[in-house]
């Protein structure tokens, strides 16, 4: 029975990504790809990530073996998430977009350890902005490990969410107000929690419409 | 003062802060910050100060009513560009190629009649004629590297173009340019 | 004519290498070139405030779409007399309140929504589109669109919070990466994507 249940499980997730893949995927990669969909499943890894890497390498015309490659990393890194998830402490079960979220901050260039102490700080909620707000500073070339601790000394002071990419953006405007970057850390940490948020525009919503994936 | 800020301390991005909470008077302080360089950029790219300030104007009302869509306030500055940029490629287009006129280039700040003056202003001639005769898109990279002092980080967000082809018309503009002056006049 | 100079001169004009290391031939051309440019940059001041005063003059002025004009003017008293039969009174009714009742443009979001707005500057182009895993990185699903043909196209797109990758398919072709975007992924495939971090549009 438990077998029967397990090769159920296996099977649908497939039938339901061969359909979008098929037709956008080439289809000498596909039983690679499905190869690692169904291990992750098993692992009850998110299988939407390497779908959608899947589709983003037939789009964009790449070879077969390059795809499954492409695939194979994402899938590496989303344990990896998971697993730092755990080793950080932070409270599971962890949804699809908390271990994506993590997973692309590591994609960003952000060391286990940094990811680590920066999940670790974030405790309650989820980790997507704060890692990705030290990864903007890592992008504008702020040391990563500083970066981390002036999130952290954010989050401390009950900055949380979106909040701290304006922390991020704080900073980087006084690096182009002339300050060296490690003024311009010390200087919005002087300041926290009253960092200027980024207002959303009047009619900013309008128009706005939201966007259509394949049948599945 | 720093780019980005004013006389009054305000940073760009609270202005446009205050202005995106309805308080359009606000927009002015952007404009008398900006339009400056603005026109000296849209002047040496259109040849003609009329043309300029209707190129300006027109980018800076396109900029208040997208003011919203302005993604960065803190890079003010390389966005309204890239509007003013747009706008004088629109100017020039409705052109015949080639047709930049100097007659109505601006004067010297302080016309001069010594050998000196009448020199420099031999020479300035000179170099306003290389320039309007560089494709426009190699103008344009001189006057933002040169003139308006951006970086190749900030002319790749005005432009949309990549650093490496940014570099390769300022080094050929420059090359004309020398070369202008070193031609008997 | 242009006579192509050492690349050091040009290194150095950019801040690349330091002026002492040049000889002094070099160093006299990139002087020149210096002076040049501040030559160009002499610029006298236009009289003061005018293009202020035009630019907020326009602005100052409320906007008005074709829309809104024409329902001012169906909203406005006008004598106007019609004789028709009780059903066609009823077709223009009908038609009337089609017209006069306009459908919420603002749509409602969740939550944890946010509007991503792209906007990307390609004066040459006759398509844009955005891709992204979420649409599938299909070109034909999300175009952007360049209302006034000044090169500049955007779109707005309701989508979670969070970090999204995305690139950008030119005429449906050429594939960029947003070069606003300050951050930037690898993709697996030899290039790059660009990332943006959607923010909620309430707040928790």
């Amino acid at each position: 029975m438990n077998q029967a249940v397990l090769f159920l499980l296996l099977l649908l997730p497939q039938q339901n990504d061969g359909s979008r893949l098929a037709g956008h995927v080439p289809a000498a990669a596909l039983p690679g790809v499905h190869a690692i969909i169904a291990r992750a499943t098993q692992d009850s890894l998110p299988t939407e990530p390497l779908v959608e890497k899947a589709l983003e390498g037939g789009a964009k015309g790449a070879a077969p073996d390059l795809i499954v490659t492409a695939v194979g990393a994402e899938e590496a890194r989303l344990r990896n998430a998971r697993d730092l998830l755990r080793g950080a402490g932070a409270p599971g079960p962890y949804g699809v977009s908390e271990i994506q979220s993590v997973s692309l901050a590591l994609a960003r260039g952000l060391p286990d350890r940094i990811v680590s102490k920066v999940v670790g700080a974030v405790r309650d909620t989820a980790p997507g902005f704060a890692l990705h707000a030290v990864a903007d500073l890592s992008a504008h070339g702020f040391v990563q490990d500083s970066s981390a601790s002036l999130i952290v000394a954010a989050l401390r002071t009950g900055l949380t969410g979106h909040r701290l990419l304006d922390v991020a953006a704080a900073a980087d405007r006084e690096v182009q107000r002339g300050s060296t970057r490690m003024q311009a850390l010390a200087k919005v940490r002087a300041i926290l929690p009253a960092i200027p948020s980024q207002p959303v525009p009047p009619g900013a919503m309008q128009g706005a419409t939201r966007p259509k994936k394949s049948g599945g | 003062m720093t780019v980005g800020e004013g006389p009054s301390g305000s940073s760009d991005a609270e202005v446009i802060a205050q202005v995106l909470s309805g308080d359009v008077e606000a927009f002015g302080v952007l404009i008398t910050r900006y339009e400056g360089g603005l026109l000296r950029f849209a002047t040496r790219m259109l040849g003609s100060r009329d043309a300029a300030a209707d190129a300006v104007a027109e980018g800076l009302v396109r900029a208040y009513r997208h003011l919203a869509s302005c993604r960065d306030p803190a890079r003010f500055r390389t966005w309204v560009f890239r509007i003013v940029a747009n706008r004088c490629k629109s100017h020039l287009a409705r052109r015949p190629v080639g047709d930049v006129s100097l007659d109505d280039a601006p004067p010297l700040a302080a016309p001069d009649n010594t050998d000196e003056g009448v020199e420099r202003t031999d020479q300035l001639e000179r170099l306003e004629r290389a320039l309007a005769q560089l494709a426009p898109e190699k103008r344009e990279a001189f006057v933002l590297k040169h003139l308006d002092g951006m970086s190749y980080e900030e002319m790749s967000a005005v432009t949309g173009e990549r650093i490496p082809t940014l570099k390769m018309r300022v080094h050929r503009a420059r090359e004309a340019l020398l070369a202008a002056l070193r031609e008997p006049s | 004519m242009t006579h192509d100079f050492d690349p050091r001169i040009h290194r150095a004009l950019d801040g690349e290498l330091d002026r002492t290391a040049l000889t002094p031939e070099e160093r006299t051309l990139v002087e020149r070139l210096d002076a040049a440019s501040r030559a160009l940059s002499d610029f006298p001041a236009a009289p003061g405030g005018t293009l202020t005063h035009r630019v907020m003059g326009i602005i100052r002025r409320p906007l008005q779409s074709p829309v809104e004009r024409f329902r001012r003017w169906l909203t406005s008293p006008h004598p106007v007399t019609l004789s028709l039969r009780p059903v066609y009174s009823v077709i223009v009714a009908v038609l009337l309140v089609a017209l006069l009742w306009r459908a919420p443009e603002t749509p409602l979001l969740a939550k944890h929504e946010g509007v991503a707005q792209f906007v990307a500057r390609f004066p040459e182009a006759h398509s844009v589109a955005v891709v992204g895993p979420f649409n599938d990185w299909r070109p034909e699903a999300t175009p952007l669109s360049d209302d006034d043909h000044d090169g500049v196209w955007d779109a707005r797109v309701i989508l979670p919070a969070g970090p999204h990758e995305y690139m950008f398919v030119v005429d449906g072709e050429r594939w960029v990466a947003d070069p606003m975007a300050g951050k930037y992924v690898d993709d697996g495939f030899g290039r790059q994507n660009a990332v943006m971090e959607v923010r909620p549009v309430r707040s928790e």
